[in-house]
């Protein structure tokens, strides 16, 4: 028997015939940069995961974890790939506490599935996460690669919101960590090693996360500006002052442009809260625009607001870009950053939008144009990109491109020194490189 | 290795002043403010990330044990060495590095007290938010160790939220850098796993923590009852109205007559218990929202209301509050603080289960807690000279500990697991959970020489 059959052999005596997938048509769906697994399984039950990664652990078989596969374009080009690993079958919600104000809910089950069920359940709740690919987006893939959103700004991201998270070990260990109380020291804070550990130290097949009550009122408002320099110091003004926005985006005239909005750099809050709150935001946020020499200024609300923010979330899908970036820095330097991207991208020639979050010191850059047949005036330019971010204590991380380009670039950046430890850590929970293996920083 | 040879390598590395080896100075390092006691072989006061790389290396390459120490104030016997070795004490490093207002973000050294921070902070309008009530003495490095909380981590967050980097020495002396001022590092949270270790994964030599500007508006309320359960109802109403105040805390009768006695702040003593509830934020709303507050007060028979009409009387009910531990500490010898958190809605039953606990073992508990995530504290009072009431008061912990676990808990909220609560692991995690915290471990520690004895219990390794 070969070892392509053995392997299905043993999957399906875990899973059932009917969820594994090995023909060659409807496995190509399930590449990861190139490389087609041997199979893909769809486990419904955590045991059947379980003995899938004590199998592989065994007979040292590479398994990459996969939602709803939004973000598999990111990492690097795994070392080996044996198996994809499906969690869409892993999709309820196990517990909604809601005086608790706590929901427990399995990795398969898409963000937004479950914030229609708790915008519909007693007074109304959310999980204050909005980030990218809003349809689509599991709650597993969101928690193991830290996702998130412009409403970061006010509610931070999941390893602030989580309570508790149960897994599979590489070796088919369950494990559960935390629980159900938002404030838990007992033991190591194994949920937060494991948000955003790119599914290399554990399968998340189930999280607790605090919930807040859905805001009494919402507004947005859009400031235009002809001028960066004006629309930073708006930024900085809000940013410095006890007014308190959920979201701040300053983005450029390509970005607003394909949002449908006027400016060449606009600045977009959202606020959230109570309703004299959002009023007097909404008004002094207008005036100190007015101020700093705002050309246009719009309020949204209702239908009109949740789809601009849909938009913005969604930039990447909806211009097909295909090369993204997040460049992490100081937050005083956001503006500036984005001046001098703007102004490398235009000298290279190289279409780019900008779409940051102006209180976090975080921007995104889309290039909008296809690399693969000139690649190496976009790795310059990310180079430079890189370059400019770390100068300002930050970094760079290529969140999607081509495979072609993979090669003659690090996604993840030069690691630092702390590698250290991250090597020590996957080489202790994931001995034989089971997940993932060469998809994360430092080829880990 | 000699002890006279370990003391000279030290003094080569810190200098004279920083060594201290007396009979007297064994005795001053051998407690913190658990019932552990355990003297080290010898005391360190570095004053610089070099010297703590220097002593954990040599500690490392003669297998020596180390234990990071800042004020000592560890209610769970983490800063105590039970298993001899150096103890690195951080309080002289204790400098504000880098004030970063305009990225908002402050770097330290681990022995920076708190409240001194805060109040270097709020010379420039700004915040930094975890407030532990030791706050007053408590360190940063310490603050972080435990993943210490406070009364506004309701709404702001513990510790972990605002550390957003940190220099650390790992066990065999290598100095690494995690996270920084900017968000999102790539690779594994660290400093997630690192928060809440207690020590016993790296030594953390700088901070980078995440400041905010103060917030426009507060307001303060004293509301008073005649019954502890409706005092724990009303704090879940407010949740369940979808209003997330910055605190809630409650204090029972016994907390509030032994603050009253101490420091006067104008507590009713016949009261069976009091919340103080905390809004901040703009002001635009607040009063509507006080009103919501106080209506549902009043919709669980709240006896009286006082809110704060200004600086004065709000920084009155706070000295009040962070000062109980401290006032009830002067009712007995001794007391033990347990640290159970519960989901919030579970609190009410949680606390009559512990008066009862109280009555068959016949000690006094005093109560305290941040009523807003959960977390009790009880206080058991007691003479530790009193064997026979030392063995009820860990009788009664364990008890205690076992009720907030079957209530949907956990055993420690924010004081730490230490040597104290380790026989309570097994109540909430499997052999499976402990090995895979074990891994993390050795990872960070292979020789087992950072803190050992602590958080992890031992147990045989699973299959």
């Amino acid at each position: 028997m070969s070892s392509a059959n053995r392997l299905a052999s043993a999957l399906k005596e875990v899973v059932g015939e009917a969820n594994v997938i090995q023909d060659p048509d409807r496995i190509k769906a399930y590449a990861v940069d190139g490389l087609t697994p041997n199979a893909a399984v769809s486990p419904g039950s955590v045991e059947e995961i379980s003995k899938l990664l004590a199998y592989a652990n065994s007979e040292k078989l590479a398994v990459v974890p996969r939602g709803n596969g939004t973000k598999m374009a990111q990492g690097g080009v795994p070392r080996k790939l044996d198996v994809v690993l499906s969690l869409l079958r892993i999709n309820r919600i196990t517990e909604h506490d809601v005086p608790n104000l706590s929901l427990s809910v399995q990795a398969g089950m898409t963000l937004s599935a479950v914030q229609e069920k708790l915008a519909a359940t007693g007074k109304g709740s959310f999980l204050p996460l909005d980030p990218p690919y809003t349809d689509e987006a599991t709650i597993g893939g969101i928690i193991a690669t830290n996702g998130s959103g412009p409403r970061r700004y006010l509610y931070n991201t999941a390893r602030d919101l989580l309570l508790g998270l149960k897994a599979v070990s590489p070796n088919g260990d369950i494990v559960a960590f935390g629980g159900k109380t938002v404030k838990n020291v007992s033991g190591y804070d194994m949920t937060k090693l494991m948000v955003g550990s790119w599914g290399a130290l554990g399968v998340i097949t189930e999280i607790t996360t605090k919930l807040l009550p859905l805001p009494e009122a919402s507004a947005t408002l859009l400031v235009s500006f002809e001028t960066l320099a004006k629309a930073g110091s708006l930024t900085r003004k809000v940013l410095h002052s006890a007014l308190l926005p959920s979201a701040m985006e300053l983005m450029d005239a390509k970005a607003t442009g394909q949002l449908g909005e006027k400016g060449k750099y606009l600045v977009a809050f959202n606020l959230e809260g109570v309703g004299e709150a959002v009023e007097r935001q909404v008004k002094e946020i207008g005036e100190m625009g007015k101020k700093e020499g705002a050309i246009h200024t719009k309020a949204l609300n209702g239908q009109e607001e949740r789809s601009f923010w849909l938009r913005v979330r969604d930039f990447a899908l909806a211009t097909k870009a295909p090369v993204v970036l997040k460049s992490n820095f100081v937050i005083s330097r956001q503006a500036e950053i984005l001046g001098n991207y703007e102004n490398w991208a235009q000298a290279a020639g190289i279409g780019c939008a900008f779409i940051g979050h102006a209180g976090n010191g975080i921007l995104t850059s889309y290039i909008l144009e296809n690399v693969v047949a000139q690649p190496d005036p976009v790795v310059d330019l990310i180079a430079k990109f890189t370059a400019e971010a770390a100068k300002h204590d930050g970094n760079l991380v290529v969140e999607s491109c081509p495979s072609e380009l993979k090669a003659k670039i690090s996604v993840w950046g030069q690691p630092r020194t702390d590698v250290v430890v991250m090597r020590r850590l996957k080489e202790k929970m994931d001995p034989f490189g089971v997940l993932n293996p060469g998809r994360f920083v430092g080829g880990l | 290795m000699e002890k006279d040879t370990m003391i000279g390598e030290l003094v080569r590395f810190v200098g004279r002043e920083n060594v201290l080896s007396s009979e007297m100075h064994y005795r001053l390092y051998e407690y913190d403010a658990s019932l552990i006691r355990s003297k080290p072989d010898c005391i360190v006061l570095p004053t610089s990330t070099e010297q703590v790389s220097k002593v954990v290396k040599f500690a490392h390459d003669n297998r020596i044990r180390v234990i990071a120490r800042g004020a000592g104030t560890n209610l769970s016997g983490g800063s105590v060495s039970i298993q001899g070795g150096i103890a690195i004490v951080l309080t002289k490093m204790n400098q504000i590095l880098d004030m970063d207002i305009e990225n908002q973000r402050v770097v330290v050294q681990p022995g920076v007290i708190t409240l001194d921070l805060k109040n270097v902070l709020a010379r420039h309008g700004y915040l930094y938010q975890p407030d532990p009530a030791s706050e007053k003495v408590t360190t940063i490095g310490g603050n972080f160790g435990e993943n210490a909380g406070g009364p506004h981590c309701l709404k702001y967050g513990v510790t972990s939220n605002h550390v957003l980097g940190a220099e650390i020495v790992l066990s065999d002396g290598q100095v690494v850098q995690v996270g920084g001022k900017a968000l999102d590092n790539p690779g594994y949270d660290l400093m997630g796993v690192l928060g809440a270790s207690e020590g016993t994964l790296a030594i953390v030599t700088k901070a980078v923590l995440r400041i905010m500007p103060k917030a426009e508006a507060v307001k303060t309320m004293l509301c008073i009852y005649n019954s502890i359960e409706d005092g724990g109802n009303t704090v879940t109403a407010i949740i369940g109205e979808g209003i997330i105040p910055a605190t809630l805390e409650m204090m029972d009768n016994l907390t509030i007559k032994a603050v009253e006695e101490a420091y006067r702040v104008g507590f009713p003593i016949d009261a069976a218990a009091i919340l103080i509830i905390e809004l901040d934020g703009l002001k635009d709303g607040m009063e509507r929202l006080t009103e919501r507050i106080l209506a549902i007060c009043r919709q669980h028979n709240v006896r009286e209301i006082r809110v704060a009409k200004d600086q004065a009387e709000r920084d009155k009910i706070w000295a009040g509050r962070k000062g109980a531990f401290g006032a009830v500490g002067r009712l007995h010898p001794n007391y033990l603080v347990n640290d159970g958190t519960v989901p919030r809605t579970r609190l009410p039953e949680t606390l009559a289960k512990v008066v009862e606990i109280g009555k068959k073992y016949n000690l006094p508990i005093a109560n305290v807690f941040h009523a807003g995530d959960g977390n009790l504290h009880p206080l058991i009072l007691f003479d530790e000279r009193d064997k026979d009431e030392l063995e009820r008061v860990h009788a009664a912990a364990t008890e205690i500990m076992k009720v907030c676990v079957e209530m949907g808990g956990t055993i420690s909220g924010e004081h730490g697991i230490g040597v104290e609560k380790l026989h309570g692991m097994s109540m909430i995690f499997s052999p499976k959970d402990i090995a895979a915290m074990k891994k993390v471990k050795e990872a960070f520690d292979p020789l087992n020489l950072m803190n050992p004895g602590k958080v992890l219990p031992e147990t045989e390794k699973a299959a």
